[in-house]
């Protein structure tokens, strides 16, 4: 959503010396109910959906007369959208069949105290709007999103970034599968209340954007009010490259993947500028007028390729164009293992192909014989110095797939887009940049006013700040185990046990350590906050011994009560008279004794019965 | 609307809405546009920001510049002269309108330009004309509007339409459907009635199916008034229904059209050139025996039989002309046939408007079903009592729109009775059908 700022000396130069601005934009999960309904905000497992509805969304006709070009992207693929309801997770309200409730005033009240945890200042009243976004992932065509706060800023180790935005939005829904046509989505996950937090385009370089993300990311979850686990997080970069062009690159997960997508896609950038030049040095642009979509399927009657004959079997055609003096520019790599060839696909794929087939691929590996080849570059009148694409689909979609192939080939520049991050660091071709002109008011939701009777309730709700919570660990915990604590989605199970009086540091192992040993041999403690807070009023109690903890818990997580295992003899400490009388019947030796009762004894009694012993010896 | 405060100051300064302006104020400062206040606190000013999003400013406090007037709206010219095989007719509701996202405001969509760009595959089923008769919410319509319609519909047959689409809100589609069925008959043309349950000014909207279906369904050999909706919560097909058989039946849902009593007229999905005819129709008359009886009379009153109810609600309504009771069950309302003291019957409150000339209507609160008043002693005793309307299925809206129509074509007390119970536009059948729709 944010601006870019021009005329700045805000940028970096990487080390190729190109000059790259760098944006962030977070997306966080709050812990409360949906946006604009009371369905929990819980995504659920169920494979067989309650019911299942079919819509078409079609873009709305403006004054202006203008159709925004991310939305009408969305419209030419005409796509049929399947939406899979669950009766636990949705209600009227995500099927667009019921006008949305009044903003849910928890959702709220956590992003205005996110806001203020940034340092923003909070709008007066909050207005929703309504952002057209007709790639089916929501129902009505549109995403509910309101500004909360503004001119916020986060400080770093490379000085303050600042964050002009804070928005209360709602999630889409998720995607199962999309077909040739036919996009299913799942309707659980929508209207989830999500914060939206942007940066301005400071960001010095990919380690300083991966400090930025992940300080964001502890201010978030330092409120103990936001949504924890994978997909609740989500991180979204603008980049833009001198000469090239602004892209925005969405659905990051993990923090360490975004040094690699601004590296690759510096990278990328580069290459098609390079890629542009040499096709302009050609005289290979006005590719427009050059292709013609011409069907080469009889060529391809009895080939032996598995791939083609399957199509042509299925009532498929085989269409083809050629790309003029385009040889060699389409098996030119831009990212790892990703082509020019491979942008031209990610556009077909719009049309609803799986992908490409071109001539800079090796077309023996798709089982095409010599002649076959040979016999369709006649066809095509593809000559020297010439490239071609197929493409096997159903008659209307090859056509559309090709028309989208010529449409980006004759993009003489690098294309401002919306790109999807791969987990390997690569990006690809999701829609074009959105426009500005898509946002109107929702007029089925009235605004809000924030209130001092509002704030004055966020802030008596309002945990302590990441920085002062920081600062209280670090007085209790050395430095590693207080930067794990401060990660720890136990952390306020933490501040409990400590606030009854458990030893900081015996709590922090056990949460952050003994847990985790526990999950590497494969047990996973159910219901953590319960049992930690018995066991540790148990061990309080002197029935057992610090020892005995890491044992208890791993009874526990296989599946006992731990109250059992707490009763068992064989946890239960022996200290005093009892232990005194132990040593006296082993001689007081200390690795007999030990290796007798183990977790049973506390070294440090038996230590101090042996001196006293050994004093009156 | 904002405060007279901030009003006064806009008009000082040469201010309007839609003007850019600079805020200035203790969260910092602001450029955008000046957005008019529709809800929420009327002290707050309301700026559009440049990355679209509106937000709302105390004014009090702020300092307030203007930095560029807006352009005005520019109101288009009407196209005239389009002479389309089917007339489109406007009476306001959502199902056309565009957006100007500058403001965020909603204009209706009119003229044939306008409704070929907001639904671009009409011209894949008709050439059509268009104009608007009036654009109102359908709940502030009454009488007057269903007399204006039926003349709008009727100088467009004459003017050579072939079909007629009313564009309509939904509220109150089902009553306006019903006055068009009784005041036009043995019509030449069908005529159509459409609207749309989610706004226009969203791209969910069902506007487009329900459209295009209409229109495809006014091109058909109909002679009746209908109404086309969704028939499910997909967007896959419409139903025709009845006029006079038609009710919307859920609050927001795109399903929420029924056919009461009797199933649709068709099923229809015009993409795929499906017409599945479920209940027989009268096909289009002859041009010559259209019969326009557009009389009548709005002073008829319906009430809602409720426990509590006090014979004083039912004499206060001697003023009126008509009365339609929407009773319990089968056609019933507090009699008292025990002689129970801790009962508190209505029936002579009712039988003295009936005695006194005004015709009393009964419908049923259960929506489906038919009207049995011999059943229970109850019954008897309103039919005794002068009740018009045993063995009736019709709806109580139709009953109403009826009984309005029925008054507005005689006084005769025993013709409106003998008009009421004769089937005229499909609103009583002789049998009780079974199906399942």
């Amino acid at each position: 959503m944010h601006e870019y700022c021009r005329g700045d000396k805000r940028t970096f130069a990487d080390n190729r010396g190109v000059i790259v601005k760098i944006g962030l934009e977070i997306h966080q999960r709050l812990l409360t109910h949906k946006l604009f309904c009371n369905c929990p905000s819980e995504l659920n497992d169920e494979k067989e959906p309650t019911l299942v509805v079919r819509r078409y969304l079609h873009p709305v006709f403006s004054e202006l007369g203008e159709i925004d070009l991310a939305a009408m992207a969305e419209f030419e693929k005409s796509r049929m959208f399947e939406y899979q309801a669950f009766a636990r997770s949705n209600c009227l309200v995500e099927l667009d069949e019921e006008p949305p409730f009044p903003l849910n005033i928890d959702a709220l009240k956590i992003a205005i105290e996110i806001a203020l945890h940034l340092n923003a200042k909070i709008a007066d009243e909050i207005h929703i709007m309504r952002k057209i976004v007709i790639d089916g992932s929501n129902t009505t065509g549109f995403q509910r999103t309101a500004v909360i706060g503004f001119n916020g800023y986060v400080e770093t180790s490379k000085g303050r970034i600042g964050i002009p935005f804070i928005a209360l939005e709602e999630e889409s829904a998720g995607i199962v599968e999309a077909k040739e046509g036919r996009v299913v989505y799942r309707l659980d996950r929508l209207g989830i209340p999500l914060v939206e937090i942007s940066t301005t385009p400071d960001i010095k370089d990919p380690e300083h954007l991966k400090e930025v993300a992940e300080k964001i990311g502890l201010i978030l979850r330092a409120t103990g009010k936001v949504a924890r686990g994978i997909g609740t997080i989500r991180q979204d970069l603008n980049v833009s490259v001198e000469g090239g062009a602004r892209v925005e690159i969405k659905g990051a997960q993990e923090l360490k993947l975004l040094p690699a997508l601004i590296e690759n896609e510096v990278r990328r950038q580069k290459k098609l500028i390079a890629v542009i030049e040499e096709i302009r040095k050609r005289k290979g642009y006005g590719v427009k007028e050059g292709a013609k979509i011409i069907d080469v399927s009889d060529i391809l009657a009895g080939t032996s390729s598995s791939l083609i004959k399957r199509a042509l079997e299925n009532g498929e055609v085989v269409l083809g164009i050629r790309l003029q003096r385009h040889a060699g520019i389409l098996g030119t790599e831009l990212q790892p293992g990703k082509r020019y060839g491979t942008e031209l696909s990610d556009y077909a794929k719009q049309a609803g192909v799986k992908g490409i087939i071109h001539s800079d691929e090796d077309l023996f590996k798709y089982g095409f014989e010599e002649d076959e080849i040979e016999s369709i570059k006649k066809r095509l009148s593809v000559g020297e110095g010439d490239a071609f694409v197929l493409v096997a689909a159903k008659m209307n979609v090859a056509e559309k797939a090709l028309a989208n192939v010529i449409e980006r080939a004759s993009i003489e520049r690098v294309p401002e887009e919306t790109r999807r991050a791969n987990p390997d660091g690569t990006t690809s071709y999701l829609r074009p940049l959105p426009g500005r002109a898509r946002m109107y008011p929702e007029t089925d939701v009235l605004p809000v006013l924030v209130d001092e009777k509002l704030i004055s309730e966020v802030r008596k709700g309002m945990g302590i700040s990441y920085e002062s919570r920081r600062e209280s660990l670090l007085t209790i915990l050395n430095k590693e185990l207080a930067e794990k604590m401060l990660r720890s989605k136990h952390l306020k199970l933490f501040e409990k046990l400590v606030a009854d009086g458990v030893d900081p540091v015996l709590a922090a192992v056990t949460i952050e350590n003994t847990l985790v040993s526990l999950r590497r041999e494969g047990l996973e403690l159910r219901d953590v906050d319960n049992v930690l807070m018995k066991v540790f009023s148990e061990y309080k109690k002197g029935r057992f011994t610090k020892a005995a903890i890491p044992e208890i818990l791993r009874e526990t997580a296989m599946g006992k009560q731990p109250d059992l295992v707490m009763a068992q003899e064989g946890v239960r400490k022996i200290s005093g008279e009892e232990l005194e009388r132990i040593a006296r019947e082993n001689n007081f030796d200390i690795k007999k004794i030990m290796s007798k009762y183990r977790i049973r004894i506390e070294a440090d009694e038996l230590m101090e019965i042996i001196k006293k012993s050994k004093n009156l010896g | 609307m904002y405060s007279k405060r901030i009003e006064d100051f806009l008009r000082k300064n040469n201010i309007s809405v839609g003007d850019r302006v600079a805020i200035s104020s203790e969260k910092g400062e602001f450029e955008g546009l000046l957005m008019p206040r529709t809800a929420g606190d009327e002290d707050v000013l309301v700026i559009k920001l440049d990355n679209g999003y509106n937000i709302g400013i105390r004014f009090s406090g702020s300092k307030v510049k203007l930095i560029e007037k807006g352009k005005p709206r520019e109101i288009e010219t009407r196209e005239k002269g389009e002479k389309g095989e089917i007339a489109i007719l406007g009476c306001g509701g959502t199902i056309a309108s565009k957006i100007e996202y500058k403001t965020g405001a909603v204009y209706p969509a009119i003229t044939p330009e306008e409704l070929r760009m907001t639904f671009p595959d009409i011209k894949k089923i008709a050439t059509i004309r268009s104009r608007s008769l009036f654009s109102l919410f359908s709940e502030d319509m009454n009488a007057t509007h269903w007399k204006s319609i039926a003349e709008g519909v009727v100088e467009e047959i004459r003017d050579g339409a072939k079909g007629i689409v009313v564009m309509h809100g939904t509220d109150t589609m089902g009553y306006t459907a019903a006055a068009l069925s009784f005041m036009l008959q043995n019509l030449p043309v069908p005529v159509v009635l459409v609207g749309a349950q989610r706004s226009s000014d969203r791209p969910s909207s069902e506007n487009e199916m329900n459209m295009l279906n209409a229109v495809y369904c006014a091109k058909r050999d109909i002679g009746e008034v209908c109404v086309c909706m969704h028939a499910s919560i997909n967007d896959d097909f419409c139903y025709l229904h009845r006029g006079t058989r038609v009710r919307k039946m859920h609050t927001s849902r795109r399903d929420a059209f029924r056919s009461i009593n009797s199933p649709p007229i068709a099923a229809v999905d015009w993409k795929n050139d499906r017409f599945d005819v479920l209940s027989e129709y009268k096909k289009r008359s002859q041009y010559g025996s259209l019969e326009v009886k557009t009389k009548i009379n709005d002073n008829v009153a319906m009430i809602y039989i409720h426990p509590n109810i006090k014979p004083k609600l039912i004499e206060s309504l001697s003023d009126y002309d008509g009365v339609v009771l929407v009773g319990t069950g089968l056609g019933h309302a507090p009699t008292n046939p025990f002689n129970d003291r801790s009962v508190r019957p209505v029936l002579q409150a009712i039988k003295n408007l009936c005695d006194s000339g005004i015709p009393v209507v009964m419908s049923s609160q259960t929506i489906s079903g038919r009207l049995c008043m011999r059943v229970y002693t109850t019954g008897r005793l309103l039919v005794d009592a002068g009740v018009i309307g045993d063995g009736m299925d019709w709806l109580p809206e139709t009953a109403y729109v009826k009984l309005c129509w029925a008054l507005g074509q005689t006084k005769d007390m025993k013709k409106i009775r003998e008009l009421m119970c004769t089937n005229i536009a499909g609103e009583i059948s002789e049998r009780s059908q079974i199906t399942e729709v």
